[in-house]
């Protein structure tokens, strides 16, 4: 008899490709799965940014991770677009786990980093700060005293920020 | 017939992959697709060459997009049955023959200087925009569940555009003025841009592409005629009576310029159509 829940474990274990200690399931990216009394599993995920070029592997990830729970007999992925993905679908533990990755997830302060007293700020020569949005969350010293540096970072899903307190760059995930 | 004739050795082997492209559905998600595809492919001019690292990481990003959601619009285009999803997407992006594209003629055109770039991206996002949020609409549900994501990825583009807009429009003379001339030989070609499709009024009454092309324009310059006149432009602001200089018209209908003909294809379509049964 076909574990469901062994199914489910499986695809949600799949890490990110190119963020390997956060699985596809703290991204909140798995939107449906269905097992068929035959074992074939139809797994529904969604994309978080279009243009990901992390969705072929993921893609993979899965039927081979599916594949290997007793009793499947196939595995179909499909990428679907609605409901659109956005950040706020990121569990605590993912956002935990970006923050330890030095990507400062959207939304809300994050717990566990360490304020470093008395540092000086240095002036920022450029930057294209979003009016949009609050300032993000330092990943390693919780100061919320930082600037968007460039609209554009490393992945399509990651801009890049500055933190004026500690004087760090780092990445942060795109608000959507 | 001489279109055939001209056709590259790939084509045909393409050919057979390609689904039926003459139907109104078609023609729009193409339009769609060859904008993205094209502008995306002249963005990524800038990779390795950008004034300033930020503006790599952008140009190279905004590349990355476009082709991406021109992949999107392809794989729409083929539907849920295709055999080969990834040889059908890549026979519509690299196994069409040139004037089987279309895109409008401003995509096409080469990079130019940085004010002409920041121009011409500025219009492209403009446009890209309110077409993404009348998609939104469509009433092809996966259109719109597309268009929503699209939209919401295309901010990030706009605030780009958006911010080197106001940068150089407000910035010293120099930046004003070479600004100006950017603008001044964007916004006339822009007009392409609002050209329809073959058998777009089908396409408008069947409500997937709830406003035509040459309705679009109408909202789009609510939107840029203010930040033109406000930017000191005012005499940029296109007349409504104006029309696309013959130069820059019939993209929409498959008739392009050497610009796209024998620098961007041949260039974009190199791999493929030596190995035309390439994977990646």
């Amino acid at each position: 008899m076909l574990d469901t829940g062994a199914v489910r474990r499986a695809v949600e274990d799949v890490p990110d490709p190119e963020l390997p200690p956060v699985t596809i399931g703290m991204l909140g990216m798995v939107h449906d799965l269905e097992v068929s009394d035959e074992g074939i599993v139809d797994v529904e995920l969604l994309p978080t940014f279009s243009g990901c070029p992390a969705t072929e592997m993921i893609e993979r990830d899965v039927v081979t991770a599916v594949s290997e729970v007793p009793g499947v007999t196939g595995v179909r992925v499909r990428f679907r677009f609605d409901p659109p993905w956005t950040p706020d679908r990121i569990d605590a533990t993912g956002r935990e786990r970006l923050r330890e990755f030095g990507i400062a997830p959207p939304g809300g302060p994050i717990h566990g980093a360490v304020t470093p007293a008395g540092r000086r700020a240095l002036p920022l020569a450029f930057g294209a700060s979003s009016a949009e949005e609050a300032p993000r969350t330092c990943p390693y010293c919780a100061s919320t005293d930082t600037v968007r540096d460039s609209a554009f970072g490393p992945t399509p899903c990651r801009d890049v920020r500055y933190c004026n307190a500690c004087q760090q760059p780092f990445e942060a995930f795109k608000p959507l | 017939m001489t279109a055939a004739a001209a056709s590259p050795p790939a084509a045909s082997a393409a050919a057979a992959l390609l689904p039926p492209l003459d139907d109104p559905r078609s023609q729009v998600l193409l339009a769609l697709a060859d904008d993205a595809l094209v502008s995306g492919h002249r963005a990524s001019h800038w990779t390795g060459v950008a004034p300033s690292l930020e503006e790599d990481l952008a140009f190279s990003t905004i590349a990355q997009d476009g082709i991406n959601h021109a992949d999107l619009w392809y794989q729409v285009l083929l539907g849920p049955d295709v055999d080969d999803l990834r040889a059908g997407v890549d026979a519509l992006g690299l196994g069409r023959a040139p004037e089987q594209y279309r895109h409008a003629i401003l995509c096409e055109r080469p990079p130019g200087d940085f004010a002409y770039t920041l121009a011409r991206h500025w219009v492209l996002t403009r446009f890209e925009a309110v077409r993404f949020e009348v998609l939104t609409r469509s009433s092809d549900a996966e259109v719109a569940a597309i268009a929503v994501k699209l939209g919401h990825e295309l901010r990030y583009h706009r605030e780009h555009a958006d911010h080197w807009f106001h940068k150089l429009s407000g910035g010293g003379e120099d930046a004003h003025e070479r600004f100006r001339a950017a603008l001044a030989a964007v916004l006339p070609a822009s007009l392409g841009l609002y050209e329809p499709v073959a058998g777009e009024d089908r396409a408008v009454a069947d409500g997937l592409l709830p406003v035509g092309h040459p309705d679009l324009r109408a909202l789009i310059e609510a939107e840029t005629a203010p930040l033109l006149q406000a930017a000191g432009y005012d005499e940029l602001v296109p007349e409504p009576s104006a029309t696309v200089p013959e130069a820059d018209a019939g993209g929409r209908l498959g008739r392009h310029t050497d610009d796209f003909t024998v620098d961007v294809w041949p260039e974009m379509t190199q791999l493929y159509r030596a190995h035309p049964d390439a994977r990646w």
